[in-house]
């Protein structure tokens, strides 16, 4: 038989168009009828994606009645993006990660589900101390009620280049309480590691702060969490009870002018680039032992280890002001209440806060658990590693972090006030400016925002 | 077999045909024209004029995408009159579209006449020169947070080299204009190919004529090449401001905006306060603001500049 030319692509283009239309109904013949999908968004670098995967496939082995679909964006903020226009869309994911700068507004907006009682009846969540408290209910709790589970904490502290230390015959810093340095010692330390091109610190004569060969230390200023841990350990706060911002207090500016004058005044610290990273950081700068010691977020163990990098390093906490500090965040695990699945969905949640998933972000340095059966001989054992995290680090997890660790909750507006108003202040404060001077006004009018935006 | 069977249907019984045949030429060539731009007129409609619409539609309500519109009259207009974090927008974007546009068409078209000769490897230049305006955006972003790097960028590496101080590119508000207009003057290449395809349609007879008149090289750039060119610059001109007017991947990936908000251009910002900060109307009226700033501008260009430009064949 033959059909002429005609015919045959109008067969074809129907039954393409017939195809497609069953497809998206679920009858096509490839599908089972009985599997729930669940959707679950999220982003992250090439460990978290392939982490998660991981995970997906242990789950879907013990839950055969659930499919968990990964929809993965590399960048957070852009995945912040992608949400909140599929939430408009209608699209939203069942599950998702979400960033603590959305949280609460999500949460008050009704757009996360009320997660407080499947967790209060789990055996295993719902047991009292799971969690290391009272962090986690400081982070998690929207009026008392919980949208999400956290992932994990993270937060900042000192990597440094051990043989820069041994050189310079200086203890390093530690996570025991007498090993945390006063800031006066932290200074003087600093000074001895800072070294111009003839071999000068700062307080010798004739040294000369535009050709500095080794800097001490490394404070970002390009975001407001190393800033905060500053803040917390002078005593400030960045919030008060009213959810109102008080950086202008004065604790706060003081433990912001402290780490600037690091940069300005002692000239122990580099002028470090922008919050992108775009461009060689503290890592290389470690690494080429231009830097004695970086801070950082726990998260860049999983780079800023002793296998990666090509000198010996160590990890100890941040120096303390008033007393010792650091910020806690993280992103939190999600159902989201237009989700068609709940139960499903919420299965999946549970099964991210139980500690297979955790275990294995933490064993290649990436997380620090948030859940104290992790913090028990026992369970320490499961996640850390030879050669990712240095002797010292069970110590990070088990006593700094639930003693000093102070959680942050950033309430709705907060990323356009920070946006406008506070990262700009930073900006000047990291130029040479001084706090006094800019911090005030910048309080004030992110205060407005913030006020607005519980309109 | 069944589809042999089929009756065939004629093309002259096709009833959209018999329509067609009964107009005249002139008319069927008009619809048959309406056809060939059919794809060009949906296209405007649904991905720019309708969105548009629905956009000032938008600057009326109040909406963070995650719950539902409210109308709030005219509050969002309200906001443009007094918000300090627009005007800081719209000045730093004034000022690098004045300071770059400028700088960069002259740069463009003296790179033109230098690649305008007839050198052998002549095309090796010329490739040079354009590569960089097709370099991707982000990696263009990236390259340059790596050269302006204050502690270990290329750039500074080379001035501290020659004596100079320590320059903070990207952390300085009064540097980092310069260091947009030095990455954006670095990608001229798009206008100059097109300077390039002007110069080398001026006829030689004109350059003839004036050498015969006794004109020297810079009389003969003066007389004859800037004239004939003129509609080339003048086009190069108002495509220049409406794309340094809408930088955006630059700025929101080397320096996100910053240092305190000097390199927050308008694109950028609503970005931000659409996305990051939740607040579509807002945006909406921002955006249309952008629109009209660009036609009063082109408005100003076209009467001012258009009006002294030489057409060598002015149409009917």
């Amino acid at each position: 038989m033959s059909i002429s030319r005609r015919d045959f692509l109008k067969m074809a283009g129907s039954s393409a168009a017939a195809m497609t239309m069953l497809t998206n109904m679920g009858l096509s013949p490839t599908m089972a009828q009985d599997v729930v999908n669940i959707a679950f968004g999220g982003w992250g670098g090439v460990a978290e994606d392939e982490g998660v995967k991981e995970a997906i496939a242990v789950f879907m082995e013990e839950n055969s009645g659930i499919a968990i679909d990964w929809q993965h964006t590399p960048d957070a903020g852009e995945y912040s993006r992608i949400t909140l226009t599929n939430i408009a869309a209608g699209t939203a994911p069942d599950t998702s990660f979400i960033r603590a700068d959305d949280y609460e507004t999500l949460a008050v907006n009704g757009v996360l589900m009320d997660l407080t009682d499947l967790i209060e009846n789990d055996p295993l969540l719902g047991q009292e101390d799971y969690f290391i408290q009272p962090q986690e209910t400081n982070r998690s709790a929207v009026n008392g009620r919980w949208y999400g589970i956290g992932s994990t904490w993270v937060a900042h502290h000192i990597y440094y280049n051990a043989d820069i230390f041994e050189a310079a015959g200086i203890t390093p810093p530690g996570f025991q309480d007498d090993e945390i340095w006063a800031w006066d010692e932290f200074l003087e330390i600093c000074n001895e590691l800072t070294m111009d091109s003839a071999g000068r610190h700062p307080d010798d004569s004739g040294f000369d702060p535009d050709d500095i060969q080794q800097y001490a230390i490394d404070w970002p200023m390009g975001w407001w969490m190393p800033l905060t841990a500053a803040v917390f350990s002078n005593d400030g706060q960045i919030f008060d009870e009213d959810g109102l911002i008080v950086l202008d207090s004065d604790q706060a500016m003081e433990a912001m002018q402290r780490v600037a004058d690091l940069i300005f005044v002692q000239h122990v610290a580099p002028r470090s680039a922008s919050l992108q990273s775009l461009g060689m950081n503290n890592t290389q700068m470690i690494d080429t032992g231009r830097l004695a010691m970086g801070i950082d977020g726990s998260w860049a163990l999983s780079w800023m280890n002793p296998t990666e990098l090509s000198v010996n390093m160590g990890t100890g906490a941040l120096p303390k002001m008033v007393r010792p500090a650091t910020a806690l965040q993280a992103h939190f695990h999600s159902v989201l209440s237009s989700t068609e699945h709940p139960e499903e969905a919420w299965e999946w949640v549970r099964f991210l806060a139980t500690p297979f998933y955790q275990e294995h972000f933490s064993k290649i340095g990436l997380w620090t658990p948030n859940q104290t059966a992790m913090l028990t001989e026992e369970g320490l054992k499961g996640w850390i590693t030879e050669g990712i995290h240095p002797d010292n680090y069970s110590q990070w997890a088990t006593d700094y972090l639930p003693a000093h660790g102070v959680a942050v909750s950033l309430p709705p507006g907060w990323i356009e006030a920070n946006n406008d108003y506070i990262q700009p202040a930073i900006d000047a404060i990291a130029n040479g400016e001084r706090a006094v001077d800019v911090f005030p006004d910048a309080v004030a009018n992110a205060n407005e925002v913030l006020i607005a935006s519980k309109g | 077999m069944a589809l042999q069977n089929k009756k065939k249907i004629e093309p002259e019984q096709n009833w959209i045909v018999q329509q067609y045949n009964r107009l005249s030429l002139k008319q069927r060539r008009t619809v048959m024209g309406y056809i060939f731009i059919m794809p060009f007129i949906l296209g405007f409609l649904f991905w720019f004029l309708i969105p548009a619409l629905v956009a000032g539609n938008l600057t009326l309500q109040k909406w963070n995408l995650i719950s539902p519109p409210r109308y709030i009259g005219f509050d969002n207009f309200e906001k443009l009159l007094s918000d300090p974090i627009l005007g800081q927008s719209l000045k730093v974007t004034l000022i690098f579209s004045s300071i770059s546009v400028p700088i960069g068409l002259v740069f463009a078209f003296f790179l033109a006449m230098l690649i305008n000769t007839k050198v052998p490897g002549i095309a090796v230049f010329r490739t040079i020169y354009f590569l960089p305006s097709i370099v991707p955006a982000v990696a263009n972003a990236i390259l340059w947070a790596w050269l302006f790097n204050t502690e270990f960028g290329l750039i500074n590496f080379i001035i501290r080299a020659l004596g100079g101080p320590k320059i903070g590119w990207l952390q300085d508000p009064g540097w980092v204009m310069v260091a947009f207009v030095i990455l954006t003057i670095w990608g001229v290449g798009g206008s100059m190919i097109i300077f390039l395809a002007g110069l080398q349609g001026i006829p030689e007879i004109y350059y003839e004529a004036a050498e015969i008149d006794g004109a020297g090289r810079w009389a003969k750039l003066r007389y004859v090449t800037l004239p004939v060119m003129s509609p080339i610059i003048f086009f190069n001109l108002v495509i220049g401001f409406i794309n340094s007017f809408q930088i955006f991947v630059s700025a929101l990936l080397i320096t996100n905006g910053g240092p305190q908000n000097s390199t927050l251009f308008l694109v950028l910002y609503i970005y931000r306060t659409a996305f990051q900060s939740q607040n579509m109307g807002y945006a909406a009226v921002l955006s249309w603001l952008l629109f009209f700033i660009l036609m009063i501008l082109s408005f100003i260009v076209f009467k001012y500049i258009g009006s002294r430009v030489y057409y060598e064949n002015p149409g009917d």
